[in-house]
């Protein structure tokens, strides 16, 4: 009934662990996982299942384990952190999930007894009305009841990212790993090895099957060979390491765990991540045993047999000392001479098979130690309350026999791990000997050895190592003698599910045991027409769970094959998807989080808006004042009307160093210029400036900016902050792609200089004032001229420009010079009420003046002449980009979206961006058919200067309708009445612009 | 992800590099005198095969050049990489290698033992 201690150099019994499973305190040892542990305390109820609650036990003693998931309190919470997999130590805090208000009652189990509610693709058929139950009622009571771990703690992640360029990678150190690897010892080949498992060995160290290697015992041989392989000049080992993903040109990812069996350290990276390019790959990760799908086959007490049989000899835990063994092949042989050598006996032997198929050796043993053996007969199902307390055994002409026990284990065949091989692209086939899929051919530099190319009997395992790595250089025959003490023949016999006597509603016969999903939501899902297995995964979401299915989806197929009555090679199989097993996405983001997802730019006058209480926007990476508070009570639309009015009444200065900048120089500067921009810059006078418009090649505005033309060999394209790479981009695949033959060089000198733009009425004054050897008047210095000075030990460049209607300079200063020219341009302009402004404020003075944004006016399908900007095309040219497309029977039609002006009739209302235009004033409550809509508000702002609403739109045919009424619908369904304008709200003469 | 050979820099991960879509799509030479057709053909029509694609990558993190490259979109072997202005490979130099993984059929894609043509 109890779990022994056997005696495993594997688990330090000298070391006794304490640590919690909700909330009670155990005892375990070094090297025991979660799982051994709690089988060491007698501990088998762990969790409770994802759909109907049903309690939950260890099923194996591995990656693949489907119910034993925890979560763990004592590090960052971390959900479905498999059990069997994660070692103990000391103060560890464990607690099972799903369950409330405890493991043993848990309420929610009575959704078991309402599953037909919940059988297959039951969220598509029962969840349809009536309306907003499903956000009101629906999605609250699944996210409550389903599921299974809750979120972990916020935490920031330490894990790291580590790159490997190799000749060779070995996944798996067990028995032909190990010898593959000895097989490359000093040679010139770069190797890494990797093994999932904290020692090498695997197969060896988790059973007795192999008893010598070259007359050495197996701990011997395999001290000396790790010895051998850690000496070697030219082979690297990752433990703790998991493959878990095999892609496109050899490239591998591996998760190392750093941390395991200690708590993790604080200062250092719990996990690695793993980024391997390699010339081959060879793939010695083994197999996974499968189990049988019979009545409540989940019940806690049913364990895999080659799981049982490594809590054993691996751990030193014996589970049970009298389990009844089922299988339908040769390998639970082992198992039972295991039990029977430490003075345990099986309480029966249950065989599906033919007496003449079970291996005379297995008869003899349970002959010789009368364990009742049932020949020809399978388990119909087990019984009992949180635990097997009883198992029913069918025997020929369907007698059934009861035998108490504790625990069961199943071998319902062996499946290799082909998981990686799939994912590489190799190509597997059906073996209908061995009953498994197998790799047949393989689509990049992948080897398979040992049990996942299909081979399960160790003695051929050397010869295969040899005939597949001989053709590697510096490869040596190796001679390995193995003394075995497991089967012959595999012998397997078909057996995916067996009858199902219906005992209660609680009878259950899983295919998924993480999911849920029973036999019979397979059939059903067949029946209503998900025969391909594609779909039926899909519908019925077996063997998508956290482990994929590894332990049952071959029975799946199997099951299906038979509704279907198709072969299993003619069902095929699912795609196996990486990663093999979960991947934390702190290992994913690796250093990548926070400020360091994404970095930060920020201006050299960055300080000063932090102390100037400036609220900060995040534009593409840049931070940009978004508006300054003057007073910690100002709210933003507070701040945005002080801001703009005082602009317009005295003088406001922007950073606008976050612009975009390019410098064009080449011999065909001009040539290439006129090219890419629609504006023709041939008689552009050098030293100024031109509004300019950039499209692409389907005549769609792309960006905008002023293009400084310093001479016809050198220009200085300015562009919008978010649109600075693209532009350059652009440029760069047009100068390289299309007109190579032009001379011409561009590159980005944003970061070169810093940029105030400082507009209103008194800028003229405040800059005469900082700059007192410069003529700033009209005469001099008139608009859109550009011109550079000595200033101090540099050079400054200042153009008259404007982007709020007023007279306006923008000043280019190299960063080392621009916090102390900041503050010195505010010294200079105390007696003139200078204000800095946010982008907020740049954006409602814009939009007074008419002056679009793309991005916010354009969308991708705006043209120039939807804009009305007709005038920037360069008629004359005979090329641009774009200029085709403008003539394009789709961009000339009359009835195209336009930008006009929109003012509210009713001064007092308020117009939201975004709302659409309509023609009618009333709208039908509630709405019953689409209404027809003219276009949508792209520009609102309440204007200070002007006391009411200003809005810009796009709107069908708006050109036409100017002076025309129209209305605005709003979420309340009313509508506001406004007028059709010219969109130019402020100096629409441009006189003060000008002056 | 991809091992891409830059032909300025060498052989680099894909995620340094951005793909420009068909390449040796000629802009032509007097937009002004072509149809609306041929002109919609040249910005929007791009082919789209499973097979041997002839396509233009560029190298964004790194020297910001742009280079052609032939890929077996259904295997996303890169078969060879030139440079703008070389001459670009015949389809018979690739003749034998429109393999698919896992022999899937020569469109769609997916469960090749149940979508059998």
């Amino acid at each position: 009934m109890s779990a022994l201690n056997n005696k495993s150099p594997y688990v330090i019994d000298d070391q006794k662990i304490s640590f919690t499973f909700d909330g009670k305190k155990y005892f375990g040892f070094k090297g025991d996982t979660i799982a051994s542990a709690l089988l060491r305390n007698n501990i088998r109820l762990i969790g409770r299942s994802f759909k109907y609650h049903r309690p939950r036990g260890i099923y194996t003693c591995g990656i693949e384990e489907p119910n034993a998931l925890v979560q763990i309190p004592s590090e960052y919470n971390d959900p479905n952190i498999r059990a069997t997999v994660k070692q103990i130590y000391e103060g560890m805090v464990v607690e099972s999930q799903n369950r409330w208000p405890s493991l043993k009652n848990d309420i929610g189990s009575i959704n078991n007894l309402f599953s037909p509610l919940f059988s297959a693709g039951f969220y598509y058929k029962t969840f349809m009305g009536p309306k907003g139950f499903w956000k009101k009622v629906y999605e609250p009571l699944i996210r409550k009841t389903a599921g299974l771990g809750k979120p972990p703690k916020k935490f920031k992640s330490k894990s790291i990212h580590f790159y490997h360029n190799v000749d060779i990678v070995i996944v798996g150190a067990g028995l032909s790993g190990l010898l593959a690897a000895k097989k490359l010892v000093d040679t010139e080949h770069d190797v890494l090895l990797i093994e999932q498992d904290n020692f090498l060995g695997g197969i060896l160290k988790n059973t007795k099957k192999i008893k010598t290697i070259n007359g050495q015992k197996v701990n011997e041989w395999l001290k000396k060979t790790e010895t051998l392989i850690k000496n070697s000049k030219n082979i690297n080992v990752l433990k703790n390491t998991t493959v878990t993903t095999y892609n496109f040109s050899n490239h591998l990812v591996a998760l190392e765990d750093k941390s395991v069996g200690n708590l993790q350290e604080k200062n250092k990276p719990e996990l690695v991540l793993h980024k391997i390019r390699t010339k081959h790959a060879i793939l010695a990760n083994g197999h996974i045993e499968r189990f049988i799908s019979f009545r409540n086959n989940d019940l806690p007490g049913v364990m895999l047999a080659a799981s049982f049989e490594k809590y054993i000899h691996r751990y030193g835990v014996i589970p049970d000392n009298s389990p009844v063994i089922f299988t339908n092949n040769s390998s639970t042989f082992s198992l039972v001479k295991s039990l029977i050598d430490l003075g345990c006996k099986p309480q029966a032997y249950v065989d599906a098979r033919e007496k003449k198929q079970i291996e005379k050796k297995t008869l003899d043993l349970l002959d010789t130690h009368n364990i009742p053996a049932y020949i020809k007969s399978e388990i119909e199902g087990c019984d009992g309350k949180n635990k097997v307390e009883e198992v029913s055994v069918r025997a020929k002409k369907n007698n059934i026999t009861k035998i108490k026990t504790s625990m069961l284990c199943v071998s319902g065949g062996l499946n290799p791990d082909i998981h990686l091989f799939t994912q590489s692209r190799g190509l597997i086939k059906w073996d209908s000997t061995q009953l498994v899929f197998k790799p047949n051919s393989s689509f990049q530099n992948t080897i398979t050895l040992g049990s996942v190319s299909g081979n399960f009997s160790y003695k051929k395992t050397s010869e295969e190592v040899n005939k597949k790595l001989n053709f590697l250089e510096e490869t040596k025959n190796l001679e390995v003698k193995l003394d075995i003490n497991d089967f012959e023949k595999f012998n397997i016999k078909e057996l995916w599910e067996t009858k199902h006597a219906k005992k209660s509603l609680w009878s259950k016969s899983f295919a998924d045991l993480q999911n849920d999903v029973t036999t019979r939501d397979l059939k059903q899902a067949v029946l209503e027409g998900f025969d391909r297995i594609e779909h039926l995964k899909r519908f019925t979401t077996n063997s998508m769970g956290t482990d994929q299915g590894k332990i049952s989806s071959v029975n799946s197929l199997g099951i299906v094959s038979k509704i279907l009555k198709k072969n299993i090679s003619e069902v095929g199989t699912t795609i196996y998807r990486p990663p093999y097993t979960p991947v934390s996405f702190s290992a994913i983001a690796g250093r990548s989080t926070y400020k360091f997802y994404d970095p930060e730019r920020k201006t050299p006058i960055h300080p000063w808006h932090v102390n100037n209480n400036a609220v900060f926007e995040d534009v593409g990476q840049w931070k940009r004042p978004w508006y300054f508070k003057k007073h910690d009570g100002e709210t933003m639309y507070e701040a945005v009307q002080r801001e703009s009015k005082q602009v317009r009444r005295t003088a406001g200065i922007l950073d606008g160093t976050t612009l975009g900048k390019i410098e064009i120089k080449g011999k065909d500067a001009l040539t290439f210029m006129n090219l890419v921009y629609t504006n023709d810059f041939s008689k552009t006078k050098p030293m100024s400036g031109k509004y300019a418009l950039m499209l692409g090649e389907d005549g769609m505005v792309k960006d905008d900016g002023i293009v400084c033309k310093i001479n016809d060999q050198h220009f200085i394209a300015t562009t919008t902050t978010g649109g600075a790479m693209n532009v350059l981009s652009h440029m760069e695949e047009y100068a390289q792609t299309e007109w190579p033959n032009l001379n011409v060089y561009m590159n980005s000198v944003t970061e070169q200089f810093a940029t105030f733009n400082i507009s209103g009425p008194k800028s003229r004054i405040i800059l005469s004032r900082v700059f007192s050897d410069i003529d700033f008047s009209n005469e001099k210095f008139p608009f859109m001229t550009f011109n550079k000075f000595n200033y101090l030990e540099t050079e400054i460049r200042i153009l008259r420009a404007s982007f709020t209607g007023e007279i306006g300079y923008e000043v280019y200063v190299p960063p080392k010079y621009a916090l102390a020219l900041w503050e010195k341009i505010f010294y200079y302009s105390k007696d003139f009420d200078l204000v800095p402004y946010g982008t907020e404020t740049m954006h409602l003075l814009r939009a007074e003046k008419g002056y679009i944004i793309v991005g916010q006016d354009t969308d991708g399908t705006v043209t120039p002449i939807d804009l009305n900007l007709n005038w920037m095309i360069g008629k004359n040219k005979k090329d641009f980009i774009g200029k085709r497309s403008l003539i394009r029977s789709d961009i000339v039609k009359e009835n195209r979206k336009q930008l006009v002006g929109i003012l509210p009739l009713n001064k007092s209302e308020n117009i939201e961006e975004g709302q659409h235009i309509i023609e009618s004033e009333t709208l039908s409550t509630p709405i019953r058919k689409p209404v027809k809509m003219l276009g949508h508000i792209t520009s609102s702002y309440y204007s200070p200067t002007l006391d009411h609403c200003v809005a810009m739109a796009l709107i069908k045919e708006g050109r036409k309708l100017i002076g025309g009424k129209a209305f605005v619908s709003t979420p309340n369904l009313k509508t506001i009445p406004v007028q059709i304008v010219k969109p130019a709200f402020v100096d629409p003469k441009n006189e003060k612009l000008l002056s | 992800m991809l091992l891409i050979n830059c032909p300025y820099c060498g052989e680099r991960d894909q995620s340094e590099f951005s793909n420009g879509g068909e390449a040796h799509v000629a802009r032509p030479k007097n937009p002004e005198l072509v149809s609306d057709r041929e002109w919609s053909e040249y910005v929007f029509i791009r082919a789209n095969p499973k097979g041997i694609f002839y396509e233009r990558w560029v190298h964004t993190h790194g020297c910001k050049k742009w280079f052609n490259a032939v890929r077996n979109t259904s295997t996303d072997e890169i078969l060879k990489i030139y440079k703008l202005g070389e001459e670009p490979p015949t389809l018979k130099d690739f003749k034998n290698t429109p393999k698919t993984p896992s022999g899937e059929p020569k469109v769609g894609s997916g469960n090749f033992a149940v979508k059998k043509l």
